[in-house]
């Protein structure tokens, strides 16, 4: 188990943003569905140690990330794009990487390798090393994925990953996914139904700081037979969890 | 997205157990790697972390268009000081270093903040080396400058000596004050520029308070009584950019 | 875009013309090394010469073979390698094992190298039994006179002499310039 969330909460002033929580996820990737404001980007956020939890039990990778030492051998086995990321916009596709390898602790000698195969992986071998400011949000998108994966993490945490992806890119992005959930845990948070069907073994809906429904896509799929609404039949799932949530 | 070498034209094939996309690979990573220049290698062996060495000589107050600029506002003071006898050197200085803290660390300097607080290199360990960096090359900075102004204004007596040692040195103390007021308004506030404008602004009130309380622009550096509250004030700001980039212990179970 | 002006790319800096010529070429030129060395060591020599054309693009004088000169570095960093390997190592590259023992040969990688190298441009003449194939071998590897070929053909020894003619083209060919390897025999 890479990652054991036990009652986890989160309060912002007044708001729960995250309603005691109860996560178990091993190897594999793991989608994260809800509307905007369920709480998905909160709990991303602790999951990256970003944001200490309110109250609550987190184990990832084995260890808890209140100390300091556990902490950062999390951090360096760990990848994390978050929902807005910002560029420098100076560097080159390599330098950012690079700059985030060696934040993460890559041993200097194998940075340079695990660079490469980064840029490669996400399709950005042609633009290595032009500067940032002169891609396009899609390409921008893929370097933060990039940065991501550099470290071969065995914890990778995406938030929104294919915002700016054409239906092309989705589609070799949910490829890399299923690649990277061999050996490691993947959870990616997304509102985007069918970028999680198509990728994922397992799938937690979340809405209003709790997590109403967990289970495969199949299952999901399933409760759309009940009142459900929307094209696909994940959405109708979807739709009918949400319904039955909140009745 | 893929693991295979890139365009293969049509109708090549290469043999089945040749990985050509790995040599690829090996190819490129040679080719586009980058190699940290001597002060970078230096200052990764000394801080045992190449990620820091980088964190740090990549802070926007220590590059060298930010260098340039308050080298020229210094030399400006100093121009200014030999012409009007105002320590204007000694007053410029904490100004210009607060502002540069400001601009060392944090969510309004970086656009990748957030990322940076899920680093292994933590970013609490980024803030320190940097502020104390920019804080080190400030100072020297400003003692450059006044040094220049060493000569003229050491022709004298010992007490006029004594006076101008004061003003000379004595901005260091309050600079300190000046500048963990800039971080900590910085963090709290998290935006440099909210940080940059108090420590200034803080630093304009002191001095014309010192004006008006004992007729000379001078007496915010040179008035020894000073000296304790601005220490005090440092170290308090200090604890409280401590605070606000804490992460808490006992709340993870 | 043809490969010399990708080169003259590569020596301004241009690392995407790179990746293009490595597109190109990087597979035929694994085709041939595979055929003389096992497939660890034509990982490695692909990536040294590929390095080795980068740091080198400055160099090149644009004629139109860049083929050529990619398969001329590619014999030098596989000759590299197994000089540096040793005498034993070089075994184990279906190389004639007494070319690899003999200590008084000048180079007995470069000597293996050429003789893996003719091999594979002997079989770009054309599969065996094709007229050139057959002519080559009786005429240069049995060294019979041309009227002696031309009976054990059944030809007039005027084809003989053209079909000799046309091997040898094809031979400078492939040697020279490596062309005959990217388009397959003719």
């Amino acid at each position: 188990m890479n990652v054991e969330i036990t009652e986890l909460t989160r309060r912002f002033g007044r708001n729960l943003a995250v309603a005691g929580v109860d996560l178990q996820a091993g190897p594999g990737v793991f989608g994260l569905l809800g509307p905007n404001g369920a709480g998905k980007t909160t709990l991303l956020r602790m999951m990256a140690t970003v944001i200490p939890p309110t109250a609550g039990r987190l184990r990832l990778l084995g260890r808890d990330p209140g100390a300091y030492g556990p902490r950062r051998e999390i951090r360096r086995r760990l990848g994390y794009l978050p929902q807005n990321l910002g560029y420098y916009p100076g560097f080159t596709v390599v330098e950012f990487v690079e700059y985030f390898a060696l934040l993460k602790e890559t041993p200097a000698a194998r940075v340079p390798a695990a660079v490469a195969t980064a840029i490669e992986r996400v399709d950005l071998g042609g633009k290595a090393r032009a500067k940032l400011r002169t891609l396009s949000g899609g390409m921008l998108r893929r370097v933060g994925i990039a940065q991501a994966i550099v470290n071969e993490p065995e914890l990778l945490l995406l938030d929104e990953p294919t915002a700016g992806l054409d239906p092309e890119q989705r589609v070799q992005f949910r490829a890399l996914l299923r690649d990277l959930g061999q050996r490691a845990t993947v959870v990616v948070s997304t509102h985007l139904v069918e970028d999680v069907g198509a990728a994922c073994s397992e799938v937690a809906l979340m809405d209003q700081g709790k997590i109403v429904f967990q289970g495969t896509p199949a299952e999901l799929t399933a409760r759309g037979t009940e009142h459900g609404t929307g094209d696909a039949p994940l959405e109708r799932g979807y739709t009918a969890v949400l319904a039955a949530a909140r009745s | 997205m893929r693991d295979t070498d890139p365009g293969l034209p049509q109708g090549q094939q290469a043999p089945p157990d040749v990985d050509l996309g790995r040599v690829w690979t090996a190819v490129a990573a040679q080719v586009w790697r980058r190699r940290p220049g001597w002060l970078e290698r230096t200052t990764g062996r000394l801080l045992r972390s190449p990620g820091l060495a980088r964190a740090l000589l990549t802070t926007p107050s220590l590059l060298l268009p930010w260098l340039i600029a308050s080298i020229v506002v210094l030399a400006a003071g100093a121009a200014a000081t030999l012409n009007s006898g105002q320590p204007v050197v000694a007053l410029l200085a904490p100004a210009v270093a607060a502002a540069a803290i400001a601009y060392s660390y944090g969510p309004g300097v970086d656009p990748a903040w957030e990322l940076s607080c899920s680093m292994a290199v933590s970013d609490r360990m980024v803030l320190l080396v940097r502020a104390l960096a920019v804080f080190a090359v400030n100072a020297v900075l400003g003692l450059a400058a006044s040094a220049a102004l060493g000569g003229p204004a050491r022709s004298g007596a010992a007490a006029a000596a004594g006076a101008a040692a004061a003003v000379t040195f004595g901005w260091l103390i309050p600079m300190t004050a000046v500048c963990a007021f800039a971080l900590a308004v910085a963090t709290l506030a998290r935006s440099a520029n909210a940080g940059a404008a108090a420590g200034v602004a803080a630093w304009l009130i002191t001095v014309l308070s010192g004006r008006v309380a004992s007729g000379h622009f001078a007496a915010a550096v040179t008035d020894t009584v000073l000296f304790l509250p601005y220490l005090a004030i440092g170290v308090t700001c200090a604890a409280v950019t401590l605070f606000a980039t804490r992460i808490p212990r006992g709340s993870y179970r | 875009m043809d490969d010399d002006d990708l080169v003259a790319r590569m020596a301004a800096g241009d690392d995407t013309a790179l990746r293009e010529l490595f597109g190109r070429h990087a597979s035929w030129l694994a085709v041939r090394l595979r055929s003389m060395l096992p497939v660890a060591d034509v990982e490695d020599v692909l990536q040294e010469t590929f390095l080795a054309a980068w740091r080198g693009a400055g160099g090149y004088r644009p004629q139109g073979a860049c083929g050529g000169w990619l398969w001329g570095i590619a014999r030098r960093q596989a000759a590299l390698l197994l000089r540096r390997r040793g005498p034993a190592e070089q075994a184990g590259t279906a190389l004639p094992a007494d070319l690899t023992a003999r200590r008084d040969a000048p180079d007995p990688a470069e000597t293996a190298l050429a003789r893996a190298e003719l091999a594979d441009a002997v079989a770009a003449l054309g599969p065996d039994g094709s007229p050139e194939r057959e002519v080559w071998r009786l005429m240069y590897e049995q060294d019979r006179p041309v009227a002696e070929v031309a009976e054990l053909l059944g030809v007039p020894p005027g084809t003989v002499k053209s079909r000799a003619h046309r091997a040898r083209r094809l031979l400078r060919a492939v040697l020279r310039d490596g062309t005959a390897a990217e388009g397959g025999a003719r």
